[in-house]
């Protein structure tokens, strides 16, 4: 897998923004608890995890607790800040209204699954893009080679030309303040 | 604010302003107004575009003073789109301008003979009801343009655009909004045709001459308001996730719980979905030179309107809200935000509630019109409605008369108003404040999520599946309550988590009214006002057997989860037993 760093002005993180919306493939060893992921693999402190990142969905269910949540290759993990109105309350972590989408609420996952490298897909919302883009950028991601030419021709005097034709790019990007 | 005006349209030799004292509706503002005028004084079986209809026009307990979020106007009726009794609301500056004048409720009675068409407009002097047959069917953004002319730029203005004048079901009332658009609509269930019927073309409010509402502690006022808005600023959602991004924000959220309603409610999820987020939207108006921060009313903090301007940074319309973008957007299959920003400006100009329109033109989609996803073809369905045509008219009408004139099954609705933007498979406790409300369906009137802090209805284990009913019970009497006060429902979320926030607003309503208030005030208030609109509406022919959803929604499951509404009967049924 061919491996690409950039070196980029904090101003050009916006241009991230889209892909990280719709997902982005990140490696992770699976096989651990969602808390696990985030605090120790991602380094995502846990008291950001606790106030900031309310609202959680696994596999398009929102999520209540984390230390039972188990991640697994090819999960689909979502984050985001707290939302407005009842709907935005009601898919808050442990929220006082989760009851009102019990149907959809993520199971709680009983016992362990084995450790392995894997890869789990990752989507960032609202506050969350500019709080935690820089550091899962900086982590890096997994993404076809066309994905790959369809974002640098965002970059300002960037043409998306790049010698690798076809196949998995690794893109790890780090921003200057 | 210790006056009511009566109108009467139908008065013999013509209009007939009274005004009087507040009588037995002292001390109500907002949604209490309304819905407690409109229960004694409407026969409940009244045609709801003929003389007995009544459109009462109230702003909220604290409108017109220095507080913050205190804007929002309601207006109430028999509603023509449901037959229920009606609350609709909307923020802009009418209720601040009109609670200054002192008016705790401007009520609209009776119906001319003819065709004249009028305008009323309120100033320190008093009211008077003028004959304009010049304004006739002049759209919103034409008629306030040509009213400016006349009256300047410091008043507020409520118009009706062509919708309202053909009477059409969906038709809104707008309200202007501090530069003057009239961008803030009462926009659910038919307001905008019963001040049609009463051919009332606009409402122009002056308070030249007039001051800020004294409180009667103003010290103790001031300190609450100020605690309140720092209660608002630092709560994540008040304080920077609606500033940032507006209700839009909602979109993706939905969207990856598989609650997003697409192509006519088919599925939970939108391809399209992050094209349309609130976080693209926030980027393109910024980007464009528009503003994706931008207050509805003067003396808002939260902020959580904006500007959207096309690609040459002309204003195309304001920020179109979470429901605007979904209706027109994902329930339609149109994933671009310059199509949503042109329907909803057509929405705004002509007067309808783009809840309502975007729900039809999605069914108008479904029964074989139009393709899903046809930006073109939905711009040319609602300039059907914008001309009058005879399809505009059934359009017009709402997504019920729509559904059956096409011969629809899935058609979204309860009580004949459209479902807004949240599939009650996924979300199945907002499905039941959709089938048990009051007015049809509706997500406002389950809103107000402060009721662990009002303690209404006690402590209910929030993961217990069979609290719902309980919770969308306890829901609605806040809502009801916040509705009356005419505060923005918006401020729930930082009473919800900030305690000393709700505190606050207790004390502002205290210290403004020179009383005590306390949060079993506030959930005796709501339930006075629920069982008055339950009480019409039950006088008016309506049972538990029109308390349901669709039935397709028990019958066809959604993906992604893959399904159906589960809630009995039996348990909806005892959401009013209180």
């Amino acid at each position: 897998m061919q491996r690409i760093t950039l070196e980029l002005p904090e101003n050009l993180l916006h241009i991230f923004f889209p892909i990280l919306q719709k997902g982005i493939r990140v490696p992770a060893m699976v096989g651990c608890s969602l808390k696990s992921l985030l605090c120790e693999q991602f380094a995502i402190p846990a008291d950001y995890v606790t106030g900031r990142i309310t609202t959680i969905f696994f596999n398009n269910s929102p999520v209540d607790d984390l230390d039972q949540t188990i991640v697994q290759d090819d999960s689909r993990i979502t984050l985001s800040a707290a939302m407005p109105g009842l709907v935005g309350a009601t898919m808050r972590r442990g929220g006082y209204y989760a009851a009102l989408r019990g149907g959809i609420s993520h199971i709680v996952d009983h016992g362990g699954a084995e450790a392995e490298y894997g890869t789990v897909r990752l989507k960032l919302f609202n506050l969350l893009l500019a709080e935690l883009g820089p550091l899962v950028l900086a982590r890096g991601l997994i993404l076809e080679h066309d994905e790959l030419i369809d974002l640098l021709k965002n970059l300002p005097g960037h043409s998306g030309d790049l010698s690798a034709s076809s196949g998995k790019v690794f893109l790890a990007v780090r921003f200057s303040y | 604010m210790d006056k009511i005006a009566r109108i009467d349209m139908g008065a013999a030799g013509g209009p007939k302003v009274t005004v009087g004292d507040l009588g037995e509706y002292a001390g109500l503002g907002g949604r209490a107004m309304t819905s407690l005028v409109v229960a004694a004084e409407v026969h409940p079986q009244a045609h709801p575009l003929g003389a007995e209809n009544k459109l009462v026009i109230a702003p909220g307990m604290l409108s017109g003073t220095t507080g913050s979020m205190t804007g929002r106007l309601s207006v109430g009726c028999k509603s023509p789109l449901t037959g229920t009794i009606k609350e609709s609301n909307a923020g802009g500056q009418a209720a601040q301008v009109l609670a200054r004048l002192g008016y705790a409720a401007v009520i609209l009675e009776g119906k001319p003979e003819g065709d004249d068409l009028y305008k009323i407009v309120i100033n320190k002097d008093g009211i008077q009801v003028v004959v304009d047959n010049s304004l006739k069917l002049l759209d919103n953004y034409p008629l306030v343009a040509k009213l400016r002319q006349e009256y300047g730029d410091k008043v507020a203005y409520m118009t009706i655009g062509s919708a309202g004048e053909r009477k059409l079901l969906s038709a809104s009332i707008a309200c202007t909004d501090p530069e003057l658009r009239p961008t803030r609509h009462c926009g659910r269930g038919g307001v905008g045709a019963v001040m049609g019927a009463k051919m009332v073309k606009a409402i122009i409010i002056d308070d030249a001459g007039m001051k800020m509402r004294p409180p009667k502690n103003p010290d103790a006022y001031r300190d609450a308001n100020r605690k309140f808005v720092e209660g608002l600023r630092k709560h994540p959602v008040t304080g920077e996730g609606l500033p940032a991004y507006g209700t839009n924000v909602l979109t993706n959220v939905l969207n990856e719980a598989g609650g997003y309603p697409t192509n006519n409610f088919k599925t939970g999820q939108f391809e399209g979905g992050s094209k349309i987020s609130g976080e693209a939207q926030a980027e393109l108006e910024i980007k464009r030179g528009g503003s994706a921060t931008h207050g509805c009313h003067r003396g808002c903090v939260i902020q959580c309107s904006g500007i959207f301007n096309d690609k040459d940074g002309n204003y195309v319309t304001k920020q179109p809200e979470y429901e605007t973008v979904w209706s027109h957007g994902g329930h339609c299959g149109i994933s671009n935000l310059d199509t949503i920003a042109k329907l909803d400006y057509i929405d705004d100009n002509i007067g309808v509630d783009t809840i309502e329109m975007g729900v039809t033109i999605g069914v108008a989609m479904d029964a074989g019109l139009a393709e899903f996803g046809d930006d073109a073809a939905a711009i040319r369905l609602m300039e059907e409605v914008e001309k009058g045509t005879p399809l505009g008219r059934v359009l017009g009408c709402g997504a019920a008369i729509t559904g059956k004139v096409f011969g629809l099954e899935r058609v979204p609705v309860v009580k004949d108003q459209a479902l807004p933007a949240y599939d009650p498979r996924a979300v199945q406790g907002i499905g039941v404040t959709y089938a048990t409300s009051t007015q049809g369906a509706d997500h406002t009137m389950g809103y107000a999520i402060a009721t662990n802090i009002l303690k209404v209805g006690g402590d209910v284990d929030p993961l217990k599946p069979e609290g719902q009913v309980e919770l969308s019970r306890n829901l609605q009497i806040a809502t009801a309550a916040i509705d009356s006060t005419g505060m923005c429902l918006f401020i729930a979320f930082a009473i919800l988590d900030q305690p000393e926030t709700f505190q606050a607003l207790l004390d502002m309503l205290g210290s403004f009214h020179g009383i005590t208030m306390t949060g079993d005030d506030v959930v005796a208030l709501g339930k006075k006002v629920l069982s008055a609109e339950r009480d019409f509406n039950a006088r008016a022919g309506f049972t538990k057997h029109h308390d349901r959803l669709p039935r397709f929604f028990h019958n066809e499951a959604i993906a992604p989860h893959n399904l159906t509404f589960m809630v009995k009967d039996e348990e909806l049924d005892e959401l009013f037993n209180w």
